[in-house]
């Protein structure tokens, strides 16, 4: 079956990508495959979410990684020819479908951020040159392949568990060299910032460590998360890796993200274009970051943030 | 003519730049407010080879030309012009005469460990009563036995502090003028009866240490004599013609930052609506600026040609640090008007260059005794 | 230690310096003409660990660039951050090659040479597309393991600790093999002047495009235009009436409650 397939390693980026997947296949008039990795119940909900084919991928040894599957799913594409083929852009993700594209000889754009149908073609968007720039590409070679940054499409929401779809499962996989010897879950340090509603976000302005109390506070206050720019994380290891936003870290796209000390380094800035209200506080008042920001406060973030946090202290208790 | 630098002389300059962005830019503004001596930048330029530049391998030096080193010199005073010229102090005024003037046994004891970095160099030629009039120095050195007695003070030594080997000026024959009866000594630190004296603190370059050197029945082997007795001015006037050419290269570097940093304030700088960039009040100050830099590069660049094809150098080296102290003064001047009240805060990097840019005026000649080696080029 | 002495590929890429990079204010179109190229940021890591490795554990390391003419510049200064050799792959036609391309043009390079270990970065520094790697794995039929923070070797096997979405992966396959390594796994050094100035009694092997098979580029780019973020730029002060006014903005705005 040809059409539009999609492959995420989890259940919830699957649900995203299903929403985009449905939306693309129905714009063309094709099929909506899915993959499920293991796991049949998954395989099941993809189809009352509206897959239409879902692939069964077999169980792994607990030594196998997850890219054990590639030959796999670089085959049953061989064979079956789908016009587009997604994946979730998850670290494991990325490699998976670069390797997926170079077993196809076909082109494939990474971290796609817009895709639309044009003339029949999958038109996408990805960013260039640190953020710089944004290219606009087609592939022309089969199938046409992305891979979708995690949170890009919201979750397909239309369930409707009286779908009836096709289940293929797949048989046994051989083993590849690479083994898993262990895996070490991320330490729980800090919540999901792709997910945050709010972000306040520190950069290079904050001169202590013992100043991330001063933010902290006010993303508690405004029931939010604390998130940095790459420095604070990379170089002064301030704060997890996992809460730096920008071109290598997270891409995030709360409803109100407010910059402390952030000068607005395209790397950093690429990373919150999404986000819906964009504030900044910022002694500089020639730093870059005011040109993308909604609103911004020109001050000594040191004098400011306290008295934010005080009157949004005293309004919440109103 | 051929102007175009080798790939190779790109690589190193971009190499500096590198260094710099790792090691010299994250504590330029720290050293200059505490006057620190940046021991750790000297330490990762002596591990990185830089310590010896122009001098041969042999000696632990990397054997580069002239031109190359001052390339290396003028791309370090751009982050720190302090640091520059404690290299280039090190290299030029230090390690210079012993290369130029010194004996095989000299340069294996003295040059090598200076070129490896493991000890820094200084040269003490000024006298409180003898600057620019080096003939009227006092400090005197009398032959007793196998050694020499040297007494008197040096003043404002660069490196002083610091330094573990001097070069030192004194008198062998006071029945001659200054011109043959001084002589040159390579001192070092831990020799009987030598001392560092008063510690100066300084308006600009102020990571560099400079202080007085105390010379009290100073005991040196006579074997530290370099070159002859009598031959002292000459090494003294040669040495510096060398350093002058250092020292443009750090005025150069100085007058380089003071561009960048006003080519990216004024771009970013809005005022009446627009980036002051957009005024012609200061496109023709960036203007001038960039045209003085190139013109003192050409100066400056052309006397380290000369010196290594061995050809005459003084004038040269005289006009090149002439026009490029001058100049760096001026336009660090002008990048602390183009930057407004912010300019005159501290912690503002023209703020730091405008006080570094003054010293290039005065050491290792004045602007006026420039004039005068000039001058007495073309009158003879 | 057991010297194991392992010959080691590491894998860089001329990139545009996108700090110099303009906007055309008018079309909006991107201006690249007077930008400088540097050897990508994410690569030095790549170079790095390579070199370590091949210090620690005995061997050399060769550079391998793909490019257009002008990127010979790359060589001297990826050389003097410490490989033995270079392997220059270039042609006028490989200015503007996607990932696709420049996996096949390496592995066909590579196929003759032989190696332990191919170490790229995680990605360029100019397209970011993350490809190159694992593709050039695909192609070389070696193990592959991407986002890699920390490599030791074991023998024949290579340990590394990858980063996935949940945590740390820490796997190992066996040699020859392939890694992309994040920019966490090491501090690149700066090269000294001696190693400047070694660099260019390096030797460099060439090979031209026409050294090998065509490739055909996947992908069509149909147009690269600066980003733009319009946003409403309303700035306040810190005084406290403005601070004031900057919270009821965000009441209004919904996004504070």
């Amino acid at each position: 079956m040809a059409g539009v397939w999609v492959f995420a390693e989890n259940y919830e980026h699957g649900l995203e990508l299903l929403q985009i997947g449905r939306s693309l296949a129905d714009k063309t008039g094709v099929e909506l495959t899915a993959f499920a990795c293991g796991d049949k119940e998954v395989g099941q909900q993809y189809i009352y979410y509206g897959a239409h084919q879902v692939f069964i991928l077999p169980p792994l040894a607990e030594d196998q990684p997850l890219e054990t599957y590639v030959p796999a799913i670089a085959e049953v594409a061989r064979q079956e020819d789908p016009d587009i083929f997604l994946f979730a852009a998850t670290l494991r993700g990325k490699e998976i479908a670069a390797r997926v594209a170079a077993r196809l000889n076909t082109g494939l754009c990474s971290e796609c951020i817009e895709l639309d149908i044009k003339d029949n073609k999958l038109e996408m968007k990805r960013v260039l040159y640190g953020g710089a720039a944004l290219q606009t590409i087609i592939c022309k070679t089969r199938p046409q392949m992305a891979t979708i940054p995690v949170h890009t499409f919201t979750s397909v929401t239309d369930l409707d568990n009286t779908r009836q779809g096709i289940i293929k499962e797949f048989d046994p996989i051989s083993s590849t060299p690479v083994k898993v010897r262990d895996r070490q879950p991320r330490a729980q340090e800090s919540g999901d910032i792709t997910r945050s509603r709010v972000l306040v976000c520190v950069g290079r302005g904050v001169e202590k460590e013992e100043d991330l109390k001063l933010a902290r506070e006010l993303a508690e206050i405004l029931g939010g998360d604390l998130a940095c720019t790459r420095p604070i994380a990379e170089e002064l290891h301030w704060m997890p890796q996992e809460t730096y936003i920008g071109l290598s870290g997270q891409t995030v796209k709360p409803e109100l993200y407010i910059g402390l000390g952030i000068s607005g380094q395209i790397q950093h800035t690429t990373g919150i274009r999404d986000s819906r209200i964009i504030c900044t506080i910022n002694k500089d008042e020639d730093a870059p970051i005011f040109k993308i920001s909604d609103y911004g406060i020109v001050g000594d973030l040191y004098k400011v943030v306290p008295f934010l946090s005080q009157e949004l202290a005293r309004l919440k208790k109103k | 003519m051929d102007f175009k630098l080798t790939e190779e002389q790109e690589l190193i300059r971009a190499n500096m730049r590198e260094f710099c962005e790792k090691y010299v830019d994250p504590v330029a503004v720290e050293i200059d407010e505490n006057s620190r001596y940046p021991a750790e930048i000297i330490a990762k330029l002596a591990e990185m080879d830089w310590m010896g530049m122009p001098y041969p391998q042999e000696y632990g030096g990397a054997g580069l030309n002239y031109l190359t080193y001052t390339m290396v010199i003028e791309e370090l005073s751009r982050s720190c012009a302090a640091t520059g010229f404690t290299l280039s102090c090190h290299i030029g005024l230090a390690s210079g005469p012993i290369y130029n003037f010194g004996n095989e046994e000299q340069k294996q004891k003295y040059l090598t460990p200076l070129c490896q970095g493991e000890h820094i160099g200084a040269f003490a030629l000024t006298e409180p009563g003898a600057g620019t009039d080096v003939g009227a120095g006092s400090t005197t050195a009398v032959l007793d036995g196998d050694e020499y007695i040297l007494n008197g003070t040096k003043t404002f030594t660069s490196n002083g502090p610091v330094a573990d080997t001097f070069v030192v000026f004194a008198i062998t024959d006071k029945t001659q003028s200054a011109a043959r009866g001084m002589s040159a000594f390579i001192v070092p630190k831990d020799a009987p009866g030598f001392k560092v004296g008063e510690h100066f603190y300084k308006m600009g370059i102020r990571a560099s240490q400079t202080s007085e050197i105390i010379l009290n029945d100073c005991r040196i082997p006579k074997e530290n004599l370099l070159g002859k007795e009598g031959q002292g001015f000459r090494i003294a006037m040669q040495t510096l013609d060398n350093g002058r050419i250092g020292v443009a290269a750090q005025a150069i570097g100085i007058a380089q930052a003071a561009l960048d940093e006003s080519i990216s304030y004024s771009k970013e700088r809005i005022q009446f609506g627009k980036p002051i960039s957009k005024n012609q009040a200061i496109q023709w100050m960036l203007a001038d600026m960039a045209t003085d830099i190139a013109a003192a590069r050409f100066l400056t660049y052309n006397a380290a040609y000369l010196k290594d094809q061995g050809l005459p150098y003084t004038k040269d080296a005289s006009m090149a640090k002439l026009f490029a102290a001058e100049m760096a003064s001026r336009h660090a001047s002008k990048a602390v008007q183009i930057h407004g009240g912010y300019g005159y805060i501290k912690g503002f990097k023209v703020e730091r260059l405008m006080r570094d840019a003054k010293i290039t005026e005065i050491y290792e000649g004045t602007s006026e005794a420039q004039r005068m080696v000039i001058a007495a080029n073309l009158l003879r | 230690m057991f010297k194991i002495s392992l010959n080691i590929i590491a894998c860089f890429k001329w990139v545009v310096d996108h700090e110099d990079i303009k906007v055309n204010p008018e079309t909006n179109e991107l201006v690249l003409d007077r930008a400088g190229y540097r050897i990508s940021d994410y690569d030095r890591f790549a170079i790095e660990e390579a070199v370590a490795l091949s210090e620690q554990y005995g061997g050399s390391t060769t550079a391998v660039t793909v490019g257009f003419p002008a990127a010979k510049k790359s060589l001297k200064d990826a050389l003097a951050r410490g490989p033995e050799k270079a392997i220059f792959i270039n042609d006028p036609a490989f200015a503007n090659l996607e990932p696709s391309q420049t996996a096949a043009i390496l592995a066909q390079s590579i196929n003759n040479q032989e190696f332990d270990l191919i170490i790229c970065g995680e990605g360029s520094g100019d397209l970011y597309a993350q490809q190159v790697g694992p593709r050039l794995a695909e192609h070389l039929n070696i193990p592959c393991a991407s986002f890699v923070r920390k490599i030791t070797i074991e023998g024949r096997e290579l340990i590394a600790e990858r980063r996935v979405d949940e945590g740390i992966e820490i796997i190992s396959m066996p040699l020859p093999a392939l890694v992309t390594v994040l920019p966490e796994i090491n501090s690149p050094r700066v090269p000294g002047l001696k190693d400047t100035l070694a660099a260019s009694k390096k030797p460099v092997v060439e090979i031209t495009g026409s050294d090998l098979e065509e490739t055909v580029p996947c992908l069509e780019t149909v147009e690269i235009k600066a980003t733009t973020m319009e946003r409403n730029c309303e700035k306040f002060d810190a005084n406290e009436d403005d601070l004031k006014r900057f919270v009821e903005v965000l009441l209004r705005a919904g996004v504070i409650d």
